[in-house]
């Protein structure tokens, strides 16, 4: 008996204690987003999604380029907060084949996304600047899609070829999508 | 031995459950809604509290957002015939840093209560009653914000002809009474 119960205290303490390494070494904690790699490898979805003229725009126009597609809303601190190092990425990647691909995912749709769109300034590098990246109204069978998200922002990036590359749940790193952006153009 | 084991299991369950995902924006606020009398007689100026009680990690925006572009949280009545409502009552909200926001936010996080007066009024039907509301809230966590959401809630209520057995409850959610 007395040897039974020194297993089972021994047991759990192993349990105990690669639970508690675990957690203190797991570099999730330490992110500001979570990376989802449940999608890597799986094809993008056909999706058409209108413009802020109201033109149609399939996801399978930008076959050969490189996509990321964000998931935001204006109401969306974070989304807000991530526009600036977007508007970068264009900058710096769109000539080479790249594109940021933003679904705002506000329930008033285009009433409410165009002129904030037309309107709001970014402070990049010092200047004050527009979005210059394309945006379509989304809503949630556009997210069903692309298998659904736990909330904005949502950044996917599309391979040339059209596969989903990586899935960020939460405000991007500048750094680590530069990397992944780079990797695939 | 049995229980050795049971606590063995609950041991190994305990620390191998499965970190909380990020729920439905439904799921992060559950909100209650409270009489401060019991019956509230006909002709009775008595308050409703909705209790929110915010899931842990999670905040709501508050009444008085700090952003215009942010959802403020709000509460709606929806007074059936025989009943008035007055205005709603939203404590301030504490302001707080998120990874994500240059700025302090205000917001609510934990336990909020929002109160709102109501009058049963003379045609008040008697016995058990419903004053439906409506919430609406945008919660975000640290990293990642959920789409606004709109939930019901029941106020049950029950109105007596006459004060005589009418009783304040609950003083904790209404202190002034």
């Amino acid at each position: 008996m007395k040897k039974a119960v020194m297993v089972i205290v021994a047991v759990i303490g192993l349990i105990g204690g690669t639970y508690l390494a675990d957690r203190a070494t797991r570099v999730r904690h330490r992110l500001p987003a979570q990376e989802m790699n449940s999608s890597i490898g799986k094809p993008a979805p056909d999706l058409t999604l209108k413009d802020l003229d109201g033109r149609d725009v399939s996801l399978a126009q930008y076959k050969g380029k490189v996509v990321l597609v964000n998931f935001w809303a204006t109401w969306c601190d974070p989304c807000r907060g991530e526009i600036p190092e977007l508007i970068e990425l264009q900058q710096k990647y769109s000539a080479r084949g790249f594109t940021v691909l933003g679904l705002a995912m506000d329930d008033e749709g285009r009433s409410v996304v165009a002129p904030f769109v037309q309107k709001e300034r970014f402070d990049v590098k010092g200047s004050q600047v527009l979005m210059n990246y394309p945006i379509l109204i989304g809503d949630d069978a556009a997210a069903a899609k692309f298998g659904g998200l736990f909330g904005y922002p949502t950044t996917i990036v599309i391979s040339r070829d059209a596969k989903q590359v990586t899935r960020i749940a939460g405000a991007i790193s500048y750094e680590r999508i530069s990397k992944i952006i780079e990797s695939q153009l | 031995m049995a229980k050795l084991c049971g606590l063995f299991l609950s041991v190994f369950a305990a620390l191998h459950a499965t970190p909380a995902q990020t729920p439905s924006g439904r799921d992060v606020v559950s909100p209650t809604a409270y009489s401060s009398l019991d019956p509230v007689a006909r002709g009775a100026n008595f308050e409703l509290a909705v209790v929110l009680k915010i899931r842990n990690g999670f905040h709501v925006n508050a009444r008085e957002a700090s952003e215009d572009y942010l959802i403020p949280t709000e509460l709606r009545v929806e007074a059936p015939a025989g009943f008035k409502a007055g205005a709603v009552f939203y404590p301030k909200g504490e302001l707080r840093t998120f990874t994500f926001s240059k700025k302090p936010l205000n917001v609510y996080q934990d336990t909020v209560i929002l109160r709102v007066p109501v009058t049963s009024l003379a045609n008040a039907p008697l016995g058990a009653q419903h004053i439906p509301l409506k919430l609406r809230y945008q919660a975000c966590s640290q990293e990642i914000c959920l789409p606004p959401v709109t939930l019901n809630v029941d106020a049950a209520v029950n109105i007596a002809a006459s004060a005589k057995s009418s009783r304040p409850v609950r003083p904790e959610l209404f202190p002034k009474q």
